[in-house]
């Protein structure tokens, strides 16, 4: 990986401002660690898309089920009623999406963000404990050399809390 | 409610972001084995062996160590059911869809109420399998490529019971599990042992809050919030259709299905109120669940004690409205019948008793709020007993009537799952932050600067 800084700052605006000081440098590698998600971030995510289509998935295979096994695997006369009768079948179709769709929520964002990864080098790190109680951090990696220095110079005149050398 | 007033402002005391995130970890990680806990949990554990007992009783000696026989063939294992279930919906209705409208003083409380509805859940997913009376074939209602060739009945309101009760358990678990994510990343990176370390870093698999785990997060948690209010008033509403779907006196009624939603709301903000009452003092929560809390719970608790009484009214008139002989006669031995102290019971406990809630006095009065409460929690009960045999107890035929009592087993499976519920709250306060803190750091934030407002 490359070099580069960890950076904790005191509170989420001086972290939203070094951001965009970092940004317009045109430093992009940037990763923050925060202990609640940041404001300015939109809520970008194919998670939901995700969920609709696991969810529509879910309610149309349990349809398709409850009305193969009514009509063709087997067909139960009761009384000459309809043997694909779909309005006794919503609940379960309800229910099955329902599922289909949690499911993929909890599990499609945990291999999203390629989780469990118990161990990242960054945990070497001091400061990154704070990251999960009060401490505002990002973390800039680059390769450019003199572009690290511009960005350390930034950070520093922030006046942050700690700045510490990221592990390769 | 402005988030203002959600919090208590305590000038200089009032709780930090930092402050907050450190005395909620501290009741798990410096756990002080206070003596209540201790004393508690020996007796809840008690309990739960009683289940297991109980439990292990019935397997050996089948389901006639129970009360039922005919004509009440559904007794203690179906009141006990919908009762739990109500306990948990409600739980469920504070996490998502107060999370959906955003109501801000949910927040304190929706692990609480979160942690709530899994044990109660959990707890009401035992009986339908014991009532099976044969247990070990529960796997015929799934829909499993059998040599038999046949399939469950889809058109049973009983198996979409089945498929709604499987369905809001797996999606509890995942739920709180999802909202647990950060928080015990939280105690990940506070442990001070190598065993907290462990236990923690495991289950917060990895959560470092980097800025693409929260993106996905928020989208993930609101979409799920949105899918689990549906989901828990289509639970309810099935467990409605269980009764409503039979030809049966008091039940085949259209009522039923927002009846017990109206039922669930009730008995949920209850139980989260005798929880969170002594909660908040045994484990110094006053500055963030706190007084205004109570007061809003106990406003939402008389709303929906007023929803129950407007079914109560409608089951009376629907009675009497239509000409149906049965029903009437059914109504009658109702209130005032055999069991009519159990009908009036319900109609105190549910309805009369809550109204003094329209005082604001009684609102502040903590031990009052627990009385009232527990009164409704029995209140419930009470009513379940009403709905479930009251009705088979008089059916069309009069040469079919009959009675029942519930049997040493029936009320000790019923204590039982009281003490596993109770076994799992504790040590849930135990083992786990009791109020969600990354949702309250953005709370207390907005509180330190509200928007062009200086303090």
């Amino acid at each position: 990986m490359s070099p580069g800084i960890l950076v904790m700052f005191e509170d989420e605006p001086a972290l939203v401002g070094a951001l965009e000081r970092l940004r317009s440098i045109s430093l992009h590698e940037l990763r923050t660690y925060t202990p609640k998600p940041l404001e300015i971030e939109p809520p970008r995510s194919p998670l939901p898309v995700i969920v609709l289509v696991a969810g529509l998935l879910g309610a149309a295979v349990g349809f398709a089920m409850q009305v193969y096994a009514n009509t063709a695997s087997y067909p139960l006369d009761i009384g000459g009623r309809p043997e694909s009768s779909w309005p006794a079948f919503i609940p379960i179709t309800f229910e099955l999406g329902v599922l289909a769709a949690v499911l993929a929520g909890v599990f499609g964002y945990f291999v999203i963000n390629r989780m469990p990864r118990l161990y990242d080098r960054i945990d070497e790190l001091e400061s990154i404990r704070e990251a999960s109680r009060d401490g505002w951090l990002v973390a800039v990696r680059t390769d450019d050399p003199e572009r690290l220095a511009q960005a350390r110079a930034i950070v520093e005149e922030l006046r942050p809390i700690s700045i510490e050398e990221l592990p390769e | 409610m402005s988030e203002m007033s959600v919090i208590a402002s305590r000038g200089a005391t009032a709780p930090t972001v930092g402050s907050m995130t450190d005395d909620i970890s501290a009741i798990t990680l410096h756990w002080r084995r206070p003596l209540w806990w201790l004393l508690t949990i020996a007796a809840t554990g008690l309990l739960t062996s009683v289940l297991v007992v109980a439990i292990g009783w019935l397997f050996y000696a089948g389901i006639g160590i129970w009360g039922i026989d005919w004509p009440v063939v559904w007794g203690f294992a179906i009141i006990s059911y919908v009762w739990w279930i109500a306990i948990a919906s409600g739980g469920t209705f504070i996490s998502a869809l107060f999370y959906l409208l955003q109501v801000e003083w949910r927040t304190s409380l929706n692990r609480v109420a979160e942690t709530m509805t899994l044990f109660a859940a959990v707890c009401a997913g035992i009986y339908p399998i014991l009532h099976l009376g044969r247990p070990w074939l529960f796997y015929w209602l799934f829909p499993y490529p059998s040599t038999m060739g046949i399939w469950p009945q889809f058109r049973s309101p009983l198996l979409w019971d089945f498929f709604a009760i499987l369905t809001y358990v797996i999606s509890s678990i995942l739920f709180w599990y999802l909202g647990l994510v950060p928080d015990l990343a939280t105690l990940r990176d506070r442990a001070t042992t190598r065993r907290q370390q462990v236990f923690y870093g495991v289950l917060a698999l990895g959560f470092r809050g980097e800025d693409r785990q929260w993106r996905h997060y928020r989208a993930a948690y609101g979409v799920l919030a949105a899918i689990m209010a549906p989901l828990v008033i289509s639970v309810h509403s099935i467990v409605g259709l269980d009764f409503a779907g039979a030809a049966t006196v008091g039940w085949h009624s259209t009522q039923f299905p927002p009846f017990f939603v109206f039922g669930a709301l009730l008995s949920g903000f209850a139980m989260v109120l005798l929880l969170v009452v002594p909660l908040r003092r045994l484990l110094r929560l006053e500055s963030y669940i706190t007084q205004r809390h109570l007061d809003v719970l106990s406003r939402l608790m008389l709303m929906s004690s007023l929803l129950v009484g407007y079914a109560y009214i409608m089951d009376v008139f629907s009675v009497f409205y239509s000409s149906e002989h049965v029903e009437r006669v059914s109504f009658m031995a109702k209130i005032h019948g055999d069991y009519a102290p159990i009908y009036w019971a319900t109609i105190v406990l549910n309805i009369a008793i809550p109204q003094l809630l329209w005082l604001r006095r009684a609102r502040v009065n903590e031990l009052l709020i627990v009385l009232v409460s527990l009164g409704i929690i029995v209140g419930m009960w009470c009513e379940r007993y009403t709905i479930v045999v009251m009705s088979v107890r008089r059916s069309h035929l009069p040469s079919a009537w009959g009675n029942y009592h519930g049997t040493f087993w029936d009320w000790a499976t019923l204590w039982g799952t009281v003490g596993l519920f109770l076994t799992g709250m504790l040590l849930a306060v135990r083992y786990i932050p009791i109020v969600s803190m990354f949702e309250m750091r953005s709370l207390l934030q907005k509180r330190r600067t509200p928007p062009g407002d200086s303090p």
